[in-house]
């Protein structure tokens, strides 16, 4: 092809792939009927399907993450030296927090899908708010446990207890950090719809959710 | 947004700079490519390591750089082993099969113009560096530091790893080209995919455990242990109780799998390539998948087996003795179909044909010894540290560097458009084969026979001096094998340097996968504006044409044509 660029060949292929309509991986027949006529100015917007196949894995390698670490708290929950934390009472109001935070993401997907712009954004805003309330709780949790005396290295009991709300607040920091992105970015031009982005992004928040109440009967239970 | 507006008055980009085009480039081909020569050098450097460790072992007086350097102290000879180890499995064995050719074959393979995350892919590339740097710098290091250093590596190595195999299974999933159903598919690509899977369950458990670790080493928290027993003595390990083994067991269920992650790919590789140089479809090639899945699967539960000598649930030890002999079946699979596949075959012996049978006489030689080790009650009598070392390099180690070989041999003209030379391909091979064999197989000996526990003392100290004598060979034989791989590195440099292939040549070995459908090496959009179509599945070589094979991406009239 001479004078093209190869930017511009990657743009043209993927874009024939998504005009075809459908993501599946045999397209209907005929989907070379359009394939020509390629000099005519369109935006390049390849199938959204891998952002889904991405979170989907990406959730169940964040899952045996955690399942190591559970397996490693109920074989080291047998020994001697284990004395058993209480978990605050913030740390409940927390979990309602976040809990609250999943149904304000869904309200602002309804929304969006019908087509009202602002009132998904104000529900967006409300949930990043109630994401960064719940991040602001557990660090308040741990001043809490501080204050009493339990640290990270004051037995092993206290040692799984941090690392599991540590580590789950991360990857919840990560979610905050996507909600944000999500509210800022500039769709007009992007490879991928709001709509696409907001419906990943709440799979993983929906995840970090549901991770969480499973760590909390965890902690709560396997103390 | 670029607006396609006419081919002949759209505006050229600059040329993108040196670092925009090589250290920060997101393209699957480069950075698969970038892969490969980290391999490359780790490769280099740890058969050089292997070659002090043993002269070390033979003749102890020695001076040898980097563990006088250092103070000939136990714990150096312990870091190069370390080093070597690290070098080997993490960035040869775990990168080259599957980060480097996967990287770079997999889109081809499967007819897409790119990885399904570029990004993510940069990212999880300079993680390997940081991690590879990670790993060389802990050498340097005093023990303490050292170790410190080597866990947080590790877990970076495990960060990159997990973004990677996101990518390759997405790739998988959602970019197949048309036609491009799941029987269809190479087993290469069956192998890179199923290899992922197994790869994302892994390394979130090594990336769990070594920072658990980490913490209890930096923080003082009390996952493992309230010392950091990893600087006690190992009996005094064993004895403690259950505490270490929690982190043993965390370590084991990775890398005992990740063998099979180093397996998986070269298993893959040389199916394709057994197929492509005996002129035949792969024997039976549904179930070479299945027990590929069988190899992920089983790979995945044997853990336990590494701790047979540590304390265990009295019935454990025979729960995994079954699993991990159970790993045979499969592995009878892949044998079976080689064979059959091979089984009055129009052979075509080149250098790449040489190094996949070099492959599965390996993995049966080693496979053999796996055998002893997987009954608990044998490997109890047999674990001796020189049969478990014979062992693993014969069937890892070994046979994964020959499968990477057979599989530079074979796509170095895509890769480089440049071929390598088949004679001095064959004079490495055999002398590499027959060097590995002189190495491995007296080590087996020598544990057998030196330091078994069956024998009583005195038997073991009268086989002390034939244990010597086998030391000293299996020494030599190292020093000649790893000074014949200058054949290999002469070879390697001349290819580069050589004149392409011409346009006829494109496709040298006259293979059917979508890769060899485009020029070598590939243009930077692999398939330009044909986006390629697939008509069948990836081994077809039937009677009657004039070429004697059928392309993937051959229209089926367009096939006709070419019946003589």
């Amino acid at each position: 092809m001479p004078g093209s660029t190869t930017t511009q060949d990657i743009e043209f292929i993927v874009e024939k792939k998504t005009s075809d309509g459908g993501g599946g991986n045999l397209p209907p027949a005929g989907h070379d009927g359009g394939g020509d006529d390629g000099k005519r100015p369109r935006h390049w917007k390849p199938s959204p399907k891998r952002y889904y196949t991405g979170m989907a894995l990406g959730i169940v390698s964040i899952l045996m993450f955690f399942m190591a670490l559970a397996s490693a708290f109920l074989v080291r929950r047998g020994s001697g030296d284990w004395v058993p934390v209480h978990i605050p009472t913030l740390m409940w109001i927390n979990t309602v927090v976040l809990l609250a935070s999943s149904a304000t993401l869904e309200m602002a997907r309804h929304r969006l899908a019908q087509g009202r712009l602002s009132g998904y954004r104000n529900l967006w805003l409300v949930t990043t708010v109630l994401g960064v309330g719940f991040l602001a709780g557990q660090i308040v949790a741990w001043r809490q446990l501080v204050a009493e005396g339990i640290y990270l290295a004051s037995n092993p009991a206290s040692s799984f207890f941090y690392i599991f709300t540590g580590a789950h607040a991360l990857h919840l920091f990560g979610g905050v950090a996507a909600l944000i992105y999500v509210a800022k970015r500039n769709f007009d031009q992007a490879q991928v719809t709001r709509t696409v982005a907001a419906e990943v992004t709440s799979y993983y928040w929906h995840f970090m959710d549901a991770l969480w109440l499973f760590l909390l009967a965890l902690l709560y239970l396997g103390k | 947004m670029v607006t396609y507006d006419d081919g002949a008055s759209a505006p050229q980009p600059a040329r993108a700079s040196f670092l925009a085009r090589y250290l920060f480039s997101t393209h699957h081909k480069t950075i698969g490519l970038q892969y490969l020569w980290l391999a490359l050098a780790s490769v280099l450097v740890g058969v050089v390591l292997s070659t002090l460790l043993r002269v070390h072992t033979s003749w102890p007086d020695t001076a040898i750089p980097f563990l006088n350097g250092f103070g000939n102290s136990p714990e150096r000879y312990a870091a190069v082993r370390l080093l070597h180890g690290s070098l080997m499995v993490f960035f040869v064995l775990t990168a080259a099969p599957q980060l480097g050719f996967g990287n770079y074959l997999l889109p081809l393979q499967i007819g897409a113009s790119e990885m399904a995350f570029p990004t993510l892919n940069l990212v999880s590339f300079w993680l390997t560096v940081a991690s590879l740097a990670g790993m060389t710098a802990s050498f340097f290091y005093q023990p303490e530091t050292g170790i410190n250093v080597w866990l947080a590596s590790a877990a970076i190595f495990a960060l990159g790893a997990l973004l990677s195999t996101l990518n390759f299974m997405v790739t998988t999933i959602d970019l197949r080209a048309e036609g491009m159903t799941l029987p269809r598919l190479p087993v290469t690509v069956w192998a890179w995919f199923l290899n992922s899977i197994l790869s994302m369950l892994i390394f979130s458990v090594l990336l769990a455990g070594c920072a658990a670790l980490l913490s209890d080493r930096l923080l003082g928290s009390q996952f493992f242990s309230d010392i950091s027993f990893l600087a006690a003595q190992p009996q005094n390990l064993i004895r403690q109780g259950s505490l270490p083994v929690l982190w043993e067991r965390l370590f084991w269920y990775f890398a005992q799998a990740e063998v099979y992650v180093a397996m998986l790919p070269c298993f893959g590789i040389v199916t394709h390539l057994v197929s492509t140089f005996s002129r035949k479809p792969v024997w039976k090639e549904r179930l070479v998948v299945l027990a590929l899945c069988g190899v992920g699967l089983v790979g995945f539960c044997v853990w336990g087996y590494h701790m047979f000598a540590t304390g265990m649930n009295p019935y454990a030890p025979l729960v995994f003795a079954v699993l991990a002999s159970s790993l045979g079946v499969p592995a009878a699979f892949l044998l079976a179909s080689w064979l059959g596949t091979l089984w009055e075959a129009r052979l075509q012996l080149t250098t790449a044909m040489l190094f996949s049978i070099g492959f599965i006489s390996l993995f049966i030689a080693g496979g053999l010894s796996g055998i002893f080790l997987a009954r608990h009650d044998l490997s109890s009598a047999a674990v001796s540290e020189d049969f478990v070392i014979g062992h693993f390099h014969l069937v890892m180690g070994v046979a994964a560097t020959f499968a990477i070989l057979a599989a530079l041999f074979f796509w170095f003209p895509k890769l480089f458009g440049r071929r390598l030379s088949e004679p001095l391909g064959k004079l490495h091979f055999w002398i590499t084969f027959a060097g590995v064999y002189l190495i491995f197989m007296p080590m087996h000996w020598m544990g057998l026979l030196t330091q078994s526990r069956l024998l009583p003392d005195a038997q073991r100290a009268a086989l002390a001096s034939a244990g010597a004598s086998i030391r000293t060979l299996v020494t030599v034989a190292t020093i000649c094998t790893v000074f014949a791989q200058v054949v290999f590195v002469i070879n390697f440099a001349q290819a580069l340097v050589r004149r392409k292939i011409s346009q006829e040549e494109d496709n040298p070995w006259r293979a059917t996968t979508l890769e060899w459908s485009v020029a070598s090496p590939p243009p930077e959009s692999n398939f330009g504006y044909a986006n390629p179509t697939v008509y069948r599945g990836a081994y077809e070589f039937p009677e009657g044409l004039a070429n004697d094979f059928a392309p993937q991406h051959l229209a089926p009239e367009l096939l006709a044509q070419k019946v003589r």
